[in-house]
């Protein structure tokens, strides 16, 4: 009898398990797809937001790409209980589903606040296809949109708004913009061009209630004037989604961040079943704790690392790199690894004028964490963003270039070379093989 | 496979790979557009080559969400210009510093060999970069650590 792997949730690490199980058993087994929603890529929603793409741009799988995997889709369907014991999940249909192994990447949804309005007409959050569609239909050209949150989410949908025309102000309560992302003097530099290019901010504001104002918002504040807004956006952070779980005997983490702890074979406590992307609590690969890592490298190679493991290798992930890039106005704002983190040794400089910005971040000969930002125009230190991560991700040893980077943080490339950082990235792989082609239905082949 | 071998010690620095290859990438005559990249070292009187070993990994195609980058027929990674959406993640996920972003276009762009005829090979006048049968290596390193010892050192600015 083949093997039954059934994957729950169609997103990226749901869909790299696929590929990946198919690329890599050795006798065809049953895959059972089960998704909410039909698969699609939620890191290029904001540019269908922005009109650079079609709405058929953003799917990952169509019904023929899947029928070509022989993998039974159940869509707009969502897993309701998983009995480990017996191996069975239950739908929401009533209908049930027994498999071999199991994969959890049901993935995260946006989070509101707990605020009077935050659920009324006229607030949105930009998270689903579903979701990009209601901002798309809210925001007409000179609308005015007031943007709560000022982190990532809210960064990579910031050009979009205003290319559809709309006048916009970021409300934002801590201090400073994007807290999880940069450092204080970074974040001053991105304000400040920000404010340059018309997007007014509010730093330090508590929202405290969205009012209905003849029709349109009326956001208002704990201190300071109330701010009137036809369409307001919440990027006010995610949430996994692992509520259904409950009951199930798979172990939930009750630390920061919570997820699914996992082994490094993205195993679960409960041996045949593995979670992946937002839902795990994975390694993280500089520190070595475990912890969630809600961004799309990790979801797509604990994907990978999942499928292999379910088509029988015995496959362990070295765990992932905390990274982000973000560009607002043409300016790229990016961060890797440990950038926050007072026991190492820091070293950065500015170029105001400029807009650039490095931190570099180290633990002994080696480099734990890096923050970069330049104009999208100056295109060397489009380099730098690459080499950066590859000094973090190698961990070279960099002892020699320490002093030379203390006094020139932005000279990364002499270091990056001399430290013969290539030759040690080289050989790694997460599969263990050299990669194919991905047969996404929008990849044609290049003749 | 054939690819890109670097050889420093015969670089002139003379920049006509940079030039060669910004015209066939992105149809101008611009070093800042080249995907490969010459550094100079000590003071401009040695200089190295660098651009995309093609790894095994591919880091930069399995991070695109939207699978715009592929493996052409020379065996590259090749991004698909009508497919990519321009979200950079593919920057941020090769560790080489060998993926471009052309602010003009809004599109990510790499070395794919030329499909097969790569033109800064074709230009090189010292051979300093060949297109040949051979397995992909860390062609600068030995050199870069060379010739930056005395920078280090503080006997040379």
């Amino acid at each position: 009898m083949p093997r039954r792997h059934l994957i729950i949730g169609g997103g990226t690490a749901g869909l790299n398990a696929i590929r990946t199980i198919r690329d890599e058993e050795r006798e065809e087994s049953e895959i059972t797809l089960v998704s909410a929603e039909r698969p699609y890529s939620r890191m290029v929603l904001p540019y269908y937001l922005g009109a650079t793409i079609a709405e058929s741009h953003v799917y990952t799988a169509t019904p023929a790409s899947l029928a070509g995997w022989k993998v039974k889709a159940l869509l707009g369907r969502r897993v309701t209980g998983l009995d480990t014991g017996a191996s069975l999940a239950t739908l929401d249909d009533g209908s049930t589903v027994q498999y071999d192994d199991c994969l959890i990447a049901t993935g995260s949804r946006a989070a509101r606040p707990r605020i009077s309005g935050a659920d009324g007409p006229g607030v949105h959050s930009f998270w689903t296809l579903e979701e990009a569609r209601a901002v798309i239909a809210a925001v007409p050209a000179g609308s005015r949109v007031a943007m709560v949150g000022a982190g990532f989410i809210s960064f990579t949908i910031l050009n979009a708004i205003l290319a559809r025309g709309a006048r916009l102000t970021i409300v934002e309560v801590a201090p400073r913009i994007l807290p999880r992302m940069v450092d204080a003097e970074c974040a001053a530099l991105v304000e400040r061009w920000l404010r340059q290019h018309d997007v007014d901010i509010r730093v330090g504001a508590e929202l405290t209630a969205v009012e209905d104002e003849g029709g349109a918002r009326r956001l208002v504040f704990k201190e300071g004037e109330p701010l009137a807004a036809d369409a307001v956006i919440m990027a006010t952070g995610i949430r996994t989604n692992l509520e259904w779980l409950e009951g199930s005997g798979i172990e939930v983490s009750s630390a920061a961040g919570g997820g699914i702890p996992v082994d490094d074979y993205l195993r679960t406590s409960v041996r045949n079943v593995f979670a992946a992307g937002d839902v795990a609590r994975g390694r993280n690969r500089v520190s070595g704790e475990l912890e969630v890592h809600a961004i799309e490298p990790t979801a797509q190679e604990h994907g990978r690392v999942v499928g292999a493991n379910m088509a029988g290798r015995e496959l362990a992930y070295r765990g992932s790199l905390v990274m982000n890039i973000v560009e607002v106005c043409h300016l790229d704002v990016a961060s890797f690894g440990q950038w926050e983190d007072a026991a190492a040794e820091v070293y950065s400089a500015g170029q105001p004028l400029r807009f650039g910005y490095r931190k570099l971040l180290f633990h002994g000969p080696r480099l734990t964490g890096a923050i970069i930002c330049a104009r999208s125009a100056d295109i060397w230190a489009g380099n730098d963003v690459g080499m950066l991560k590859g000094l973090v991700h190698s961990g070279v040893d960099l002892s020699a270039w320490k002093a030379h980077l203390a006094r020139h943080p932005f000279d990364i490339k002499p270091a990056f070379m001399a430290a013969r950082t290539v030759g040690a990235l080289l050989p790694e792989t997460v599969l263990g093989r050299p990669s194919r082609s991905p047969q996404l239905p929008q990849s044609a082949v290049i003749a | 496979m054939k690819v890109l071998s670097l050889i420093p010690e015969r670089c002139t620095g003379c920049l006509r790979c940079e030039i060669a290859c910004s015209y066939v990438q992105t149809g101008t005559f611009q070093p800042s557009k080249s995907v490969i990249r010459v550094s100079p070292f000590e003071g401009h009187t040695s200089y190295a080559p660098y651009t995309c070993t093609q790894c095994a990994e591919g880091w930069c195609m399995t991070a695109c969400p939207v699978g715009a980058i592929a493996i052409n027929a020379a065996g590259a990674k090749d991004v698909i210009d009508d497919t990519c959406v321009g979200c950079k993640l593919c920057t941020i996920a090769c560790p080489y510093g060998t993926m471009f972003y052309d602010p003009d276009t809004l599109k990510a762009y790499k070395c794919n060999l030329c499909g097969g005829a790569p033109a800064c090979a074709e230009a090189c006048p010292t051979q300093a970069i060949v297109y040949v049968e051979a397995e992909t290596a860390d062609w600068v390193g030995s050199f870069a650590a060379e010739r930056t010892a005395r920078v280090l050192a503080g006997q040379v600015a």
